[in-house]
C-alpha cells in the first residue's frame, strides 16, 4: 500500500515537473491577462495614472457607441465578402488539383505561398499594387483609381487581398479532405448512371461536410480577428468612422491611440465571449456530425 | 487502374484533352494571380526612383540597381538590426517553446497523474482566447515591471510552450509504441533520457512540421511587437517595414526593397520545407 502511494506521488511529481514551464507560461501570459482584461474592463485606465474602478460604465459606453456598431458591421461585411468567395474558389481549385495532372505539386506550392507570408508585409505590397500613382493595378488596366481611399472600393479591396491570401490554404485543406473520400462510392454512383456533376453534389459534397464545416468555422473565427492586413493597407480608413475599421483595429485604436484601455478591454472581452460561443457551438455540432457520419 | 473500366464510354479522348486544357488554363491563371504581386514588387525594389516614375510598373528594371538595398542597409535605416532582432527572437522562441511543449506533451500523452486531464482541457481552452484580448493587459503587465521595449518583452509571452504545439505533439506521442519506451526504461533510462533517445527521434515528422509552423508564425508576428516595442532598437522586420512605409509613403522602390527583404527568407524556407508546410495545412495548422 505504502509503496503504491509512493509510486503515485512520484509519478505526479514527474508529471507536474514536466508541466511546470508551460503552466507558468500559459498561466502568466494567457490566463492572467484574460483575468486582467476582465478586471480592467470595469476600470477607467489610461496607462499613465493607475486604473480606477468604474463599474459597468465601459460596457454601456461600448454598446451604445455607434462607432463600435459600425465596426461590427464592417467586420460582418468583410466576413461575408471573404468567406463564401474563398471557400468556393478553394473548393474549385482543390477539385482541379485532385485530378493529379502532371505539375500539380508545383501549383500546390504556388497557391499556398501567400499563406506563409506575413499578412502585414503582404498588405504593404498590396498597398503598392492599389496605389493611385505608380501602382500595379492602375498600370495594368490603364486607370487612375484611388482604390484604397475610395469609400466604396476600400473594403472590397482589403477583402480581395484576404481571399488572395487564404484561397490556397482552403484549397489544400479541401484537397486533404478529397483524398479521404472513398473512390468506390463515387464509382458505384457512376455505374448507376450518375454524371460527374451528380456524383460531385450527391456523393462528394456530403462526404466533405466535416471539412467544409471546419474550414468555415475556423475562417469565420479568424476573420473576426483580422488586423494586420487592414493596418497595412488602409489603417482602418477611409472616412470617420473608417470604412475598413474592423473590430480588432477599433480595439487597437481605443487602447493605443485614444488611451482608453478600459473601454478597449470591455470591447475585447465582448469579442472573446462571442468567439468562445462560436467555437463551442462548432465543437458541439462537429462532434454530433462525426458520430452521425460514422453511425451511417 | 481497375476503376477505369467503370468510366462511362462517353468520355472520349477529345473531351478528355479538352478538359485537361481547361484545367491547366484555370490553374495557370490562378498561379499568375498569386505570383504577379510577388514578382513585380521584387522588380520594383530593383528600380531607381527615377526609373520607377518614368516607366510603367509592369516594365522590367533596366538597368538593375541595388541602390534601394544599399540605402536600407545604410545608416539612415539600418535594416541589419530588424533582421537580426527577428532572427534572434524567432530562434529563441523556437528552441525554448518547442522544448517546453515537448515536456508538457509527454506528460499529457504518456504519464497518468491526478489533475492531468483538467489541466489539458484548460490548455485547450486557452486556444479560444483571441490575441487582441490579451494584448492590452500584457502591455500593462510588461509596462508595470519595466520590460517594455526589451528583448524579453518580444519573447516571454510565447516562450514557455504553446497550447497548439502541445496539442499536436500529444496526439503524436500517444502513438509511440509502448515496447520502445519500456525497453529504454529497462535499460535504466529516466524520463528525460526516454524523451531524448526514444520519443523525440520517433516523432521527428511532427517536430519538423511544428518547427516550420513556429518559425513562420513568429517571423510574421506583428501586433505584439508593434505594441510592446518602440523606436529602432527592438523593431522586428514587420514593424520596421510598416514604419518605413508610413514614413516614406510613395517612395515605393525603397518600400518594395524592404518587403522583398522581409519576404525572401521565408519564401526560401518555404521552398525547402514545402512538404512540412503542406502537411501542416492539411492538419489545420497556422491559425
Amino acid at each position: 500500500m505504502k509503496n503504491a502511494r509512493g509510486r503515485t506521488f512520484r509519478r505526479a511529481a514527474v508529471g507536474y515537473g514536466l508541466l511546470a514551464p508551460s503552466m507558468i507560461g500559459i498561466g502568466l501570459f494567457l490566463i492572467v491577462p484574460v483575468l486582467v482584461a476582465i478586471a480592467v474592463s470595469f476600470d477607467s485606465w489610461n496607462i499613465i495614472s493607475p486604473p480606477k474602478w468604474l463599474g459597468p460604465q465601459n460596457y454601456i459606453s461600448v454598446l451604445t457607441d455607434p462607432d463600435v456598431w459600425h465596426s461590427f458591421l464592417v467586420t460582418a461585411q468583410y466576413t461575408l465578402l471573404v468567406i463564401p468567395t474563398q471557400t468556393i474558389l478553394g473548393l474549385g481549385l482543390a477539385v482541379l488539383l485532385s485530378k493529379r495532372l502532371p505539375g500539380t505539386p508545383v501549383f500546390r506550392v504556388i497557391f499556398a505561398l501567400p499563406w506563409i507570408c506575413a499578412p502585414l508585409t503582404l498588405g504593404i505590397v498590396w498597398k503598392w499594387v492599389f496605389a493611385p500613382t505608380g501602382g500595379l493595378l492602375n498600370a495594368i488596366i490603364g486607370t487612375r483609381v484611388e482604390w484604397l481611399t475610395d469609400f466604396s472600393l476600400a473594403l472590397p479591396a482589403v477583402s480581395f487581398v484576404s481571399v488572395w491570401t487564404q484561397t490556397g490554404y482552403v484549397a489544400l485543406f479541401y484537397l486533404a479532405g478529397l483524398s479521404g473520400v472513398p473512390k468506390d462510392i463515387q464509382d458505384a454512383a457512376r455505374v448507376d448512371g450518375a454524371g460527374e456533376i451528380g456524383v460531385f453534389w450527391r456523393i462528394t459534397m456530403p462526404l466533405l461536410r466535416p471539412t467544409t464545416f471546419f474550414v468555415l468555422a475556423t475562417s469565420i473565427i479568424s476573420s473576426f480577428q483580422v488586423f494586420d492586413t487592414v493596418y497595412a493597407m488602409t489603417g482602418g480608413g477611409p472616412g470617420a468612422p473608417g470604412r475598413t475599421d474592423v473590430i480588432a483595429h477599433r480595439i487597437y485604436s481605443l487602447a493605443f491611440e485614444q488611451l482608453d484601455l478600459g473601454k478597449a478591454s470591455a470591447l475585447s472581452v465582448i469579442l472573446m465571449i462571442g468567439l468562445i460561443v462560436l467555437t463551442v457551438l462548432q465543437q458541439v455540432y462537429f462532434r454530433r456530425r462525426i458520430t452521425y457520419d460514422v453511425a451511417n | 487502374m481497375a476503376t477505369n473500366q467503370y468510366r462511362p464510354l462517353s468520355r472520349g479522348p477529345v473531351r478528355r484533352i479538352g478538359s485537361t486544357v481547361l484545367i491547366y488554363a484555370v490553374l495557370i491563371f490562378g498561379a499568375v494571380i498569386i505570383l504577379t504581386p510577388f514578382l513585380l514588387s521584387f522588380m520594383t525594389g530593383l528600380k531607381s526612383p527615377v526609373q520607377f516614375s518614368n516607366t510603367s510598373s509592369l516594365s522590367l528594371p533596366s538597368p538593375i540597381t541595388w541602390a534601394n538595398f544599399q540605402e536600407l542597409f545604410g545608416p539612415d535605416h539600418n535594416f541589419i538590426s530588424p533582421i537580426a532582432v527577428t532572427v534572434q527572437m524567432t530562434v529563441v522562441i523556437l528552441v525554448v517553446q518547442l522544448g517546453c511543449s515537448i515536456l508538457a506533451a509527454y506528460a499529457f500523452a504518456r504519464l497518468s497523474f491526478p489533475g492531468r486531464d483538467i489541466i489539458f482541457w484548460a490548455y485547450l481552452a486557452t486556444m479560444m482566447i483571441p490575441a487582441v484580448t490579451t494584448i492590452v493587459p500584457l502591455y500593462g503587465m510588461f509596462t508595470a515591471v519595466g520590460l517594455r521595449n526589451t528583448f524579453w518583452a518580444l519573447v516571454l509571452p510565447t516562450l514557455f510552450g504553446s497550447p497548439y504545439a502541445i496539442f499536436l505533439l500529444r496526439e503524436y506521442f500517444r502513438g509511440v509504441p509502448d515496447d520502445l519506451e519500456a525497453a529504454a526504461r529497462i535499460d535504466g533510462c529516466g524520463t528525460l533520457r526516454v524523451l531524448w533517445y526514444v520519443v523525440i527521434p520517433y516523432s521527428r515528422p511532427i517536430i519538423a512540421t511544428l518547427t516550420v509552423i513556429t518559425v513562420v508564425s513568429h517571423w510574421n508576428n506583428f501586433l505584439w511587437p508593434r505594441v510592446i516595442t518602440s523606436g529602432p532598437d527592438w523593431a522586428v522586420l514587420t514593424v520596421a517595414t510598416a514604419d518605413l512605409q508610413s514614413q516614406y509613403n510613395g517612395n515605393w522602390t525603397l518600400v518594395m526593397a524592404a518587403t522583398t527583404l522581409a519576404l525572401l527568407p521565408l519564401i526560401v524556407i518555404y521552398l525547402i520545407f514545402q512538404r512540412q508546410i503542406v502537411n501542416s495545412i492539411s492538419i489545420g495548422g497556422f491559425k
